[in-house]
């Protein structure tokens, strides 16, 4: 693959990597030299999505695994280890989106996805910490939160509860684990071109977005390379917002 | 990485020393033209010799950033030399570390118009030059972990910082207005080891030693770590980023 290889000899994990955001990011770290594991719980998608990265030459596998249980954080970080002998990256992506009014939004609702993308997070440090720790050169976790978790979107309680809590336990990781020299960050993005947003008009919203658009995949990748890269080796417990200037209004 | 800035004409004020001079390395070796400014041309000289080791163009220019004909100057004379400007790095600014009821309205003057005022002037001037390229351009400003948070014993300068930050969002939601579009974003560096520090807090090891050790990644930050951010947020890269703000600190500021 053509790329700065500044990431060569390192490994990752991708999560939620079947499509969209996730599948940019294994293939931008993957451009760059890693060995990325991706994972998620469409087994067809993300074994094409590792084939693809294997095509253009990368290193690439896929495990199914969900974010939300721990017992598939435990054989993730085995595969991860079996496969590429070590881990310094995670980039822990996967989460859902159902919009629904407070009032009738029932509490299992509420808790599937705050275990998905809050839950899944927490112990994707956690796993990730440990698997970091082994051979203490220290690395970079990049959680990924949303503009909602910085500002409230009616109709979206549970997800901006679940990407809040992210944004702070990436704050708390930073501090806990900053002496190791294990980087923990959180990205932002606004409206992006993916399947989570296909029921969202561009058209219609694009004039409330100060550049006029969506943004892609790619260019959430090209934050999550950056934040997962030496280059934002003194950054940690940081936001990162990919979002048009959405919130800046 | 790859080279980022082929062809690309970037000001970067403050490039005399600390981060303006590394910023200025780093894009020059990535491909850019870059006009380097400052008040101190024998530091200016040192930036254009290490950004041509690097490879780079370099050219180095007089700039007090808090004067209006000063910036009619730069810009007439980036273009004039390197073709149409693409980018604005503000870095240039003035730190003081002084008790609240010490700091007189000369102090307060001094550093708001430097840090503030050269901000917007170079904003200005910067817009209007991109938008005669008629192509896409960026400016990153510097503001500080002192423009998010309070530091005791620095107050005109949090304000002058804090005004930054809030000058960088209007300034994005402008920029995105304009065709084609100008992106405007801030970078908040924490306590980073350069002259802006040592000159206020001595430059002994211990100190070094001590500032790393207060820091969550217990590390002290360096002016090269700065420009690679500022690079991330001038390029391509970014090109969804706008009206952000971006910390560098170590995690400093995450408690």
């Amino acid at each position: 693959m053509a790329g700065s290889g500044e990431l060569s000899g390192k490994a990752a994990i991708v999560t939620g990597a079947t499509r969209g955001i996730g599948r940019a990011v294994a293939v931008s770290l993957a451009a760059a030299g890693a060995a990325v594991l991706l994972t998620g719980r469409t087994p067809g998608d993300g074994e094409a999505a590792a084939a693809a990265i294997r095509a253009l030459g990368g290193r690439a596998r896929f495990l199914a695994a969900d974010q939300g249980s721990d017992a598939d954080w435990t054989r993730t970080m085995e595969e991860v280890q079996d496969a590429f002998g070590r881990l310094d990256i995670l980039v822990a992506n996967a989460g859902i989106s159902k919009p629904a009014a407070i009032a009738g939004l029932a509490l299992e609702d509420f808790r599937a996805l705050n275990r998905i993308n809050l839950k899944g997070c927490f112990l994707g440090v956690k796993h990730a910490a440990a698997a970091l720790r082994r051979h203490g050169e220290g690395g970079s976790i990049v959680l990924m939160s949303s503009i909602v978790g910085k500002v409230g979107v009616a109709g979206h309680a549970h997800y901006a509860a679940a990407k809040g809590g992210v944004r702070l336990l990436a704050k708390a990781a930073a501090l806990e684990l900053g002496p190791e020299k294990i980087r923990v960050n959180s990205l932002h993005p606004g409206m992006i071109r993916t399947a989570m947003t296909a029921a969202y008009d561009e058209r219609l919203l694009a004039p409330s977005i100060p550049l006029g658009r969506f943004g892609t995949p790619d260019e959430i990748a090209a934050a999550a390379l950056f934040l997962a890269s030496p280059r934002s080796r003194f950054m940690t417990g940081a936001e990162l917002v990919v979002d048009g200037g959405w919130i800046a209004q | 990485m790859t080279r980022r800035f082929d062809d690309r004409t970037v000001i970067v004020t403050g490039a005399t020393k600390g981060i303006g001079r590394a910023t200025a390395i780093l894009l020059a070796a990535e491909g850019a033209r870059v006009i380097a400014t400052g008040r101190d041309a024998a530091g200016g000289a040192e930036t254009v010799a290490a950004a041509e080791a690097a490879g780079g163009v370099c050219h180095f220019a007089p700039h007090d950033i808090a004067r209006e004909d000063d910036w009619a100057r730069i810009v007439d004379l980036a273009e004039r030399r390197f073709g149409g400007l693409f980018g604005l790095v503000n870095n240039a600014g003035l730190f003081f570390v002084k008790p609240l009821d010490e700091t007189t309205e000369d102090d307060f003057d001094r550093i708001y118009r430097t840090n503030v005022e050269g901000t917007f002037l170079g904003v200005r001037a910067a817009f209007a030059a991109i938008a005669r390229t008629g192509l896409p351009g960026a400016v990153v400003n510097v503001s500080s972990l002192m423009g998010q948070v309070g530091f005791a014993g620095a107050s005109a300068y949090c304000a002058t910082k804090g005004a930054i930050a809030g000058f960088t969002k209007a300034a994005a939601l402008e920029g995105a207005r304009m065709t084609p579009q100008v992106r405007v974003n801030s970078l908040h560096p924490g306590v980073i080891w350069t002259p802006m520090i040592t000159s206020q807090f001595g430059d002994s090891q211990d100190l070094a030693d001590a500032f790393a050790a207060d820091t969550p990644l217990r590390m002290i930050g360096l002016p090269e770590y700065m420009a690679d951010a500022i690079a991330y947020l001038l390029s391509d890269e970014a090109a969804y980023v706008t009206g952000a703000e971006l910390t560098v600190d170590g995690g400093r500021g995450a408690d």
